[in-house]
């Protein structure tokens, strides 16, 4: 450790006297973090940024795969039990050392979080009966249900220092405040900086919502020192401004430029660029459930959405090549299930969904509607790359199958919640999973809710399958991967067979940066300063 | 004299009048080159069902598989694309003779509903006084003093979109600006004689606001409106830009302007662009029109 800080140290200095390169880094983002709490919202933006400024137990590199940050090794007891060893001689940015404290602090915290969006993070510690620290470095977690995932899903949970609040005796005792005695921060109160002290690369210096966020390098780091003495994200949400920024000279690295831009700086010399397959999957999420659906015009009155033939006739009405070429610019892959090949728990040969308009007819003819229907198909045009206009050519497909579309196309601000309160019959999604495997999409959109919430708690369509739901509450509890991928495998094809959510395609990620750089992409899509180096 | 006597006078003034702008618009080269090209926008956008190769509007008729072609590209189906085809494959040519459509049914409904709305409220202003002007003319400043775009965004947001929306939204927008230029034209014309005879002769309020008052103090506002249709125009544009106005499936110019921006550091200039042409063309062909009659009819509007 201490050859580490020496190493860390001597780097610094070298870093400090060389001027080869310019110390600050300027990075353009497509969609701006709605907040520096690390514990406000489980989103790709707020999660991307807080991995610079606050650890987690584990950490996840590019693929996804699942690595010791502050923890350094774990291991589960074949049940309900697991022991994290916690890495020893690591400080916060306030000069504290970290401790079991900070964990249990950090796990109350997102259970007493009164301002969290959608209770994000409380889903993983509300499966928590205990948390102990046998030792201040070590903590011992026991769940509810078996939860073979843990370790992926911490590597998402930012770890705070506990010197941020007054506390006696820190305890996993949610009932009793877990000890602390001042009130718990609200995600206003990090806004300043004073609060966002953790054990990352980074350390926050300032925070202007709508035009930049600012970071210092984190001298107390305790691995080697990032090269940059400061990094700055500006929000650029247009794609030709945010280009623009990069060819000017105003910005070092900008994430999704628009695809079909790749082939002006492809032969430039002053720049690169990297497309990384990400495992974000786009979707449309179906009313099955109610009688009749908002949006849903049909001559008989009823939802034909109901019916899976109707369903098929759907899926079978969309050229996934086609949006993919003409609209995604090719920066993506077509989608036969909701997370890629070769990801834990995908089919290795998912069967094709195939254009057949000729197919769809037939179905809806069968079904009852050979004159089609009427639908709304709601979207973001804010949120995916190119949303609104995939929601517009599958619209172009559907009409053409005689299902009659129109889109209503709205900022994110407005949609996330009017979706949340099933307000729409046809729903845009997208949904990267954030543990890498099939389960993630499986058990949040298509299971029938619990009574905790734990699972289906994006289920708006009202998608229900005893079968399905049977295989996916096994497969988040198994332990044992063998099984578990091939309970994961059943599930799938179960979803896929039902048809109440259409996948199109999995996205790709696009970054641009100037040749004096070398930036590596990431499959969970997260934009960080610590994928960029100075080009030898 | 009697008041219809004096209505008579003044008409036969205001036909006088009107052969003189007449004539004056048809000797400047530059109005009359508006007053041409305004008549040859407006008959494009009545005829545009029947001269556009494509309904835009149609999403059967679109195919993705032809989007963004340059102008004079030949598509899948043998259709030639003029004005080249947008990110939906949409033929520009026809998105924007539908799209002139809209607009101008967007800018002369609105401006009419307005209009309407506005005389009324000026009328019985400037009519009956007291409190009831003055309550009046406390919401005109009211609606006045915020700045027309934001109050349109804000309406826009809590009703929905659509085009009879904005259409609604441009006329709460809009009808201030026209009771308060009607109520100063009626209050003028109330100290006439001829309306305190009629007034003297114990002639029904009703029959003197609507014969006498209103037809003799409505031609500045009539002339102001002209204007105001490019206003609307504009406004209407600039919400569908801004994504709260017409529905992306029905493209109106500034809607289509929008969609080609994105492209326009692609170097697909043409989605932008014409649209952007023929926007430039109305409302500068409805202005320079509406302010030559404005001159014309010596009004000092707005």
């Amino acid at each position: 450790m201490r050859r580490q800080l020496l190493f860390a140290f001597v780097a610094s200095t070298c870093l400090l006297s060389a001027p080869a390169w310019a110390q600050s880094l300027k990075i353009a983002l497509s969609s701006e973090p709605t907040a520096i709490d690390p514990h406000y919202h489980d989103l790709t933006p707020n999660n991307a940024l807080a991995a610079h400024i606050f650890d987690g137990l584990t950490k996840q590199d590019e693929k996804q795969k699942v690595l010791p940050n502050l923890a350094t090794s774990w291991e589960n007891d074949g049940q309900n039990r697991w022991t994290f060893k916690l890495r020893q001689g690591v400080t916060f940015s306030n000069g504290q050392p970290f401790t079991a404290d900070d964990v249990i602090f950090s796990f109350c915290r997102t259970l007493k979080n009164e301002t969290a969006i959608a209770g994000s993070f409380a889903d993983i510690t509300g499966n928590f009966t205990a948390v102990e620290a046998p030792d201040p470095h070590t903590i011992v977690i026991t769940t509810k249900a078996p939860d073979p995932l843990l370790p992926n899903f911490l590597s998402g949970l930012a770890i705070l220092s506990s010197s941020i609040l007054p506390h006696d005796k820190l305890t996993f005792d949610v009932a009793k405040n877990c000890g602390v005695t001042g009130a718990w921060p609200v995600v206003g109160d990090f806004n300043d900086g004073k609060l966002a002290i953790g054990t990352g690369p980074y350390k926050f210096k300032s925070y202007t919502k709508g035009t930049s966020v600012e970071l210092e390098r984190n001298e107390k780091y305790r691995g080697p020192a990032e090269p940059w003495a400061s990094v700055t994200f500006v929000p650029v949400p247009n794609a030709g401004p945010r280009l623009a920024g990069l060819l000017a000279g105003d910005y070092d690295v900008i994430e999704n430029p628009a695809a079909r831009d790749v082939s002006r700086i492809k032969d430039d010399k002053r720049f690169g660029h990297v497309i990384t397959p990400s495992t974000r999957v786009i979707y449309f999420q179906l009313d099955v459930e109610r009688e009749p659906s908002p949006f849903v015009k049909a001559e008989n009155g009823k939802n034909p959405l109901k019916d899976a033939r109707v369903r098929k006739a759907m899926s079978l009405a969309i050229d996934r090549d086609a949006i993919i070429k003409r609209i995604m610019d090719g920066a993506a892959e077509p989608a036969y299930q909701f997370l890629p090949n070769g990801m834990f728990g995908a089919l290795e040969n998912p069967p094709k969904l195939a254009y057949d308009p000729a197919a769809a007819k037939k179905l809806l003819a069968e079904a009852g509607y050979p004159n089609g229907f009427q639908v709304t198909l709601s979207t973001t045009n804010d949120r995916y790359i190119n949303d609104s206009q995939i929601t517009q050519a599958v619209a172009q497909y559907l009409t053409q199958v005689g299902i009659r579309s129109e889109v209503d196309a709205m900022a994110r601000a407005i949609y996330f919640p009017r979706r949340a309160k099933k307000e729409f019959s046809v729903a845009l999604g997208g949904w990267g999973s954030t543990s890498g495997e099939a389960s993630s999409f499986l058990k949040q959109w298509a299971a029938t809710p619990d009574e905790s919430k734990t699972i289906g708690g994006s289920n708006y369509g009202g998608y229900a399958d005893p079968e399905f739901d049977k295989l996916i509450r096994t497969a988040i509890t198994t332990l044992d991967d063998a099984k578990r991928s091939e309970l994961l495998k059943q599930a799938g094809t179960k979803a896929i067979e039902g048809g109440a959510f259409i996948p199109l395609h999995f996205e790709s990620t696009i970054w641009a940066y100037k040749a004096n750089l070398n930036y590596v992409g990431r499959a969970d899509q997260f934009t960080m300063a610590m994928q960029v180096k100075p080009a030898k | 004299m009697t008041a219809s006597k004096t209505a008579a006078v003044t008409a036969g003034a205001d036909t006088a009048l009107r052969h003189k702008v007449l004539r004056r618009i048809k000797s400047r080269p530059t109005t009359r080159g508006a007053v041409i090209l305004l008549g040859i926008l407006l008959l494009l956008a009545l005829l545009a069902p029947f001269i556009a190769p494509q309904n835009p509007h149609d999403l059967a008729s679109l195919s993705v598989m032809d989007n963004r072609l340059e102008p004079g590209a030949q598509g899948m189906s043998g259709i030639t694309y003029w004005l080249g085809t947008d990110a939906q494959g949409r033929d520009m040519l026809s998105a924007i003779l539908y799209g002139l459509r809209t607009s101008l049914l967007v800018g002369l409904t609105s401006t009419a509903g307005a209009l309407a709305i506005g005389i009324l409220a000026g009328l019985v202003a400037a009519q009956f006084g007291g409190a009831i002007d003055a309550a009046i003319m406390r919401v005109v400043d009211f609606m006045l003093g915020f700045p027309s775009i934001l109050i349109a965004l804000v309406l826009l947001a809590s009703i929905g979109r659509g085009v009879d929306k904005v259409i609604i939204a441009i006329i709460l927008v809009q009808w201030a600006q026209y009771a308060r230029l009607m109520r100063a034209a009626a209050l003028v014309e109330r100290r006439k004689e001829y309306i305190e005879a009629a007034v003297n002769f114990g002639l029904p309020t009703r029959h003197i606001m609507l014969t006498h008052l209103l037809p003799n103090s409505i031609s500045a506002v009539l002339v102001v409106s002209t204007i105001s249709i490019a206003g609307a125009i504009t406004l209407e544009a600039t919400l569908s830009f801004l994504g709260v106005g017409v529905p992306v499936t029905q493209p109106s110019l500034g809607l289509l302007i929008a969609n080609g921006f994105e492209f326009l550091l692609s170097g697909e200039y043409w989605i932008a662009a014409f649209p952007g042409i023929a926007l430039v063309l109305l409302i500068m062909s409805l202005n320079l029109v509406g302010e030559r009659l404005r001159r014309s009819f010596n009004v000092r509007g707005q």
